[in-house]
């Protein structure tokens, strides 16, 4: 297990205020927030910031964090020493916020883990409680629909009220049309219910896995099509992919980058179905031989062309 | 441990939330984890807009629950108040538009 430093990860110094481990805390808190930020790591980072708040907001959890003293190192080997814990009494609650817990780091585990559980004795009866997964599938799938095994790791509680993390496979039927962003219900497949209680229910929010050649924007879909000078120029017919199969396109004479044809109804399938944008980009050819810089330099005598003067005024 | 009896795996089928399903108070509560006061708040704000009458009558759209549960993340994780919260919604709605706008022009 590697040592955390959660000191370091929220950047205040050991001897900082509550005040001020909560105003470092909210400021990269909305900095990372996945929801708002872009970055690609911030899911991860606002996990560790969450984990790093959790301990160091709470003055008994600090207390006990800070008795390990200051000589660990972010990632060096650790194991808490025996009864390192031994004198404090922790409030608990406030753990699992997120309504499943299980999201943090082993060290945060063994430190702190043994006291977010249990404790949490409901009605005899009660629905379980839903569940959200996001699951990855291909474009594909969204216009033939498909069938795809999903794993999901659920926290579940065992026979002695302890949350253990199982995994499940689940087979799932994509339908046709779904679209990114989209969730699935799947009724009965959340959190098991207590006593009689019924299950709860699973959503799966849809996302489509990257594809080399075509983004999706809600139903309608977008590829890039290359054209050679004179395709674009003196129109041409070119066989362009589509997620379902590859069509012949007519391009018309005059065609600029950046130009877009569409295909109506060639997009994710639904009603209505939405529309596939072929996007022109034009495409140079390398003056690598002799005869290629010939060509150019007839062309370049042939036509009078002024590429930056409309620019001007 | 593996729920998976094999040679016998049962295909699931949901339905699309967004498209066929339509949420009422509870559901909407369940589905996100979320009290239903704070929903009211919510309805009160603008961030959620259901049809009907009276909280007995509502029904929300299958849009709705992306939006609450986007509303519940900030709302704890940020400790974001409501009108804030409703705030934050808006300007992220307006980013993805603008964002997929961008795209549309082949920029994104």
């Amino acid at each position: 297990m590697k040592f955390k430093d959660y000191y370091e990860t929220l950047g205040v110094p050991r001897g900082a205020t509550q005040d001020e481990v909560k105003h470092a805390y909210r400021k990269l808190a909305r900095k990372y927030h996945p929801d708002v930020s872009k970055d690609p790591d911030a899911e991860a980072r606002f996990k560790e910031l969450g984990e790093a708040y959790a301990v160091l907001k709470d003055p008994e959890k600090r207390a006990a964090y800070d008795q390990m003293g200051s000589q660990w190192k972010t990632g060096q080997d650790f194991q808490p020493p025996p009864g390192w814990d031994a004198g404090f009494e922790f409030s608990g609650g406030d753990f699992g916020a997120a309504g499943l817990g299980g999201d943090h780091s082993d060290f945060f585990e063994a430190l702190f883990g043994r006291q977010a559980r249990g404790g949490q004795r409901a009605q005899m009866h009660a629905q379980g409680q839903d569940h959200h997964a996001k699951v990855l599938i291909d474009l594909a799938d969204a216009y033939h629909g498909a069938r795809r095994s999903v794993s999901l790791r659920m926290p579940m509680l065992d026979a002695q009220g302890r949350v253990t993390m199982q995994d499940r496979t689940l087979d799932v039927s994509i339908p046709k049309g779904v679209r990114a962003g989209q969730h699935l219900r799947l009724a009965g497949q959340g959190g098991p219910g207590l006593g009689e209680g019924p299950a709860g229910d699973l959503y799966l929010e849809i996302a489509f896995n990257p594809h080399a050649q075509f983004r999706a924007d809600g139903r309608d879909v977008y590829l890039d099509l290359p054209l050679a000078p004179w395709e674009a120029a003196l129109g041409a017919s070119v066989a362009a992919p589509t997620p379902e199969g590859p069509v012949q396109l007519t391009i018309p004479p005059g065609s600029v980058a950046g130009r877009q044809l569409r295909l109506k109804g060639r997009g994710i399938p639904g009603s209505p179905p939405g529309d596939l944008y072929v996007v022109l980009t034009i495409a140079l050819p390398p003056a690598d031989s002799e005869s290629a810089r010939d060509a150019y330099r007839t062309k370049a005598k042939a036509v009078d062309f002024k590429p930056r003067a409309q620019g001007k005024g | 441990m593996t729920i998976l009896n094999q040679g016998k795996v049962t295909l699931i089928h949901g339905s699309v939330v967004e498209e066929d399903v339509q949420l009422t108070l509870r559901e909407l509560c369940q589905a996100c984890s979320a009290e239903q006061e704070l929903v009211l708040v919510w309805v009160v704000e603008g961030v959620l807009e259901p049809v009907g009458e009276s909280p007995p009558d509502w029904r929300f759209s299958g849009d709705s629950l992306r939006r609450a549960r986007l509303a519940l993340r900030l709302s704890r994780d940020l400790e974001i108040n409501p009108s804030g919260v409703a705030l934050a919604l808006d300007l992220l709605d307006e980013i993805a538009v603008l964002r997929a706008r961008l795209q549309r022009l082949g920029v994104g």
